[in-house]
């Protein structure tokens, strides 16, 4: 969106190399700087921003429904991912641990395994159940899609980080596969929340010839 | 509508109905909506459940956790939130997100964690009100559990050291009440003239850094800087919370 050239690399320990130890992080010149808040100021103190159109309201607003999205949809799923039996033992064991030889490809899924449900404990997550977690999907799509209402962005007619962070989300909830499609439905329901995805991978993705799989509507 | 609604909450001081945010938040929605509640304070005695507090009982319900007993309030037709439109309950629900992601880091470690505080003034304050022998420990574990939740959702312990999440969180804090501050502006209430969900929510959360003294105050600081926020906490205690000042 900020029109910055860029070259996406897969590394098997993309989060080792990572000072924070989480994904994704950009590496520039001698600099590396990982997670979207600090890499969003990083690409701002390099004179690119998207939200410095925004008034003092409108920029607390944004960060309000940036909290949401990693407090309600990230979490919901990293709990799809590695607390639900179902999906851990069919895919998620399986896909994390494939770049590593055998032991290490098991003995590292069940490290991350503990290490997300330590976390998922903290927060008052532990108890929930697959259903009460895909409601709260259903009340954060919901709320989204109240704010987006019919503009073709949150803040109309640019962009913004917020944008963004929407739009990895739910592009990555509707088209990877699982083992049930119960959360990508969820999302499915909003349909300008689909349009929304459906517009920014035309506009930002399908023209610079990265043919990434296109969003199924069914 | 009929049933007594019960709560069990940890009790108050300096000049607030309870030092605890989460059982701010319910007593103050309670009061926005008028939702007749009957407050326990847990004392030192052995009656009342401690743990998972704030607790709404009823007849034939047991609710714990904030959300969820504002949730029921609401079922039971004490809403404070009828009057706003969708996208005021979207921002509801976005605000409420920052103060659990951003703030409440913060406010967990000016009570819990940090040293000169929690041991001057937090643990004597709760210890006070939990029976001999869970004196010794409850506290202790409220403890651990604060720094734990810290610790797990800033970032992989390996890889932080505790100042460097402390600065951040702090920052992150001081930030959030700026664009509090700014979302508020000169109005009343959040969402114009009748206090709703998130009003409950920023003042429970707001209101014991506001008062609580302690001996290390950095964020207290900041907050009285602010004096929107300052105005918010004082005219929703005056207004609502007059005749049940806490004991000291």
């Amino acid at each position: 969106m900020c029109n910055l050239p860029i070259k996406v690399v897969c590394r098997a320990n993309a989060e080792y190399m990572s000072p924070s130890g989480k994904v994704p992080f950009i590496h520039v010149g001698n600099q590396v700087v990982s997670e979207l808040g600090p890499i969003v100021q990083f690409v701002k103190a390099k004179g690119h921003s998207l939200s410095d159109g925004l008034d003092e309201v409108q920029k607390a607003e944004m960060k309000a429904y940036m909290e949401l999205v990693n407090n309600m949809l990230l979490t919901a799923e990293l709990y799809l991912q590695w607390c639900d039996e179902a999906t851990v033992g069919e895919i998620t064991h399986a896909r994390y641990g494939s770049p590593y030889p055998w032991p290490l490809n098991h003995i590292l899924a069940y490290q991350k395994q503990w290490e997300v449900r330590r976390k998922m404990k903290a927060i008052g997550w532990g108890k929930k159940t697959l259903d009460q977690v895909l409601e709260d999907v259903d009340q954060c799509c919901q709320a989204l899609s109240q704010r987006l209402g019919t503009q073709p962005y949150f803040f109309n007619k640019q962009p913004t980080e917020l944008d963004a962070l929407v739009f990895g989300h739910l592009y990555t909830i509707l088209t990877t596969q699982l083992t049930s499609d119960e959360l990508s439905e969820k999302v499915k329901n909003y349909s300008n929340l689909l349009a929304f995805c459906r517009r920014i991978e035309q506009h930002y993705f399908e023209d610079r010839g990265k043919g990434s799989s296109s969003i199924r509507l069914s | 509508m009929a049933a007594p609604l019960e709560l069990s909450c940890w009790g108050g001081g300096w000049g607030l109905p309870s030092v605890h945010s989460e059982s701010l938040v319910v007593m103050a929605y309670a009061k926005f909506s008028g939702a007749p509640l009957k407050v326990n304070v847990i004392d030192n005695t052995w009656r009342g459940s401690r743990g998972d507090v704030p607790i709404l009982t009823t007849e034939d319900n047991i609710v714990s956790q904030p959300a969820k007993i504002l949730n029921f309030l609401r079922k039971q037709k004490y809403n404070a939130d009828y009057e706003l439109s969708a996208r005021q309950g979207a921002d509801t629900l976005a605000y409420i997100a920052l103060l659990e992601e951003k703030l409440l880091p913060a406010v967990l470690h000016t009570f819990w964690v940090e040293n000169d505080n929690y041991f001057t003034v937090t643990k004597p304050w709760f210890a006070s009100r939990i029976p001999f022998p869970l004196s010794l420990i409850l506290p202790g574990r409220m403890s651990k559990g604060a720094l734990n939740r810290i610790l797990l959702t800033r970032g992989e312990p390996p890889l932080y050291h505790l100042q460097e999440v402390e600065a951040q969180i702090y920052r992150d804090a001081k930030e959030c009440l700026n664009l509090l501050s700014h979302r508020l502006g000169t109005s009343q209430f959040f969402f114009g003239d009748m206090p709703s969900t998130l009003d409950a929510y920023v003042f429970g959360f707001l209101a014991p850094l506001y008062k609580v003294r302690f001996p290390k105050v950095q964020l207290q600081e900041h907050l009285k800087q602010l004096s929107n926020l300052c105005r918010f906490c004082d005219d929703i205690l005056n207004s609502y919370f007059r005749h049940s000042l806490g004991d000291g």
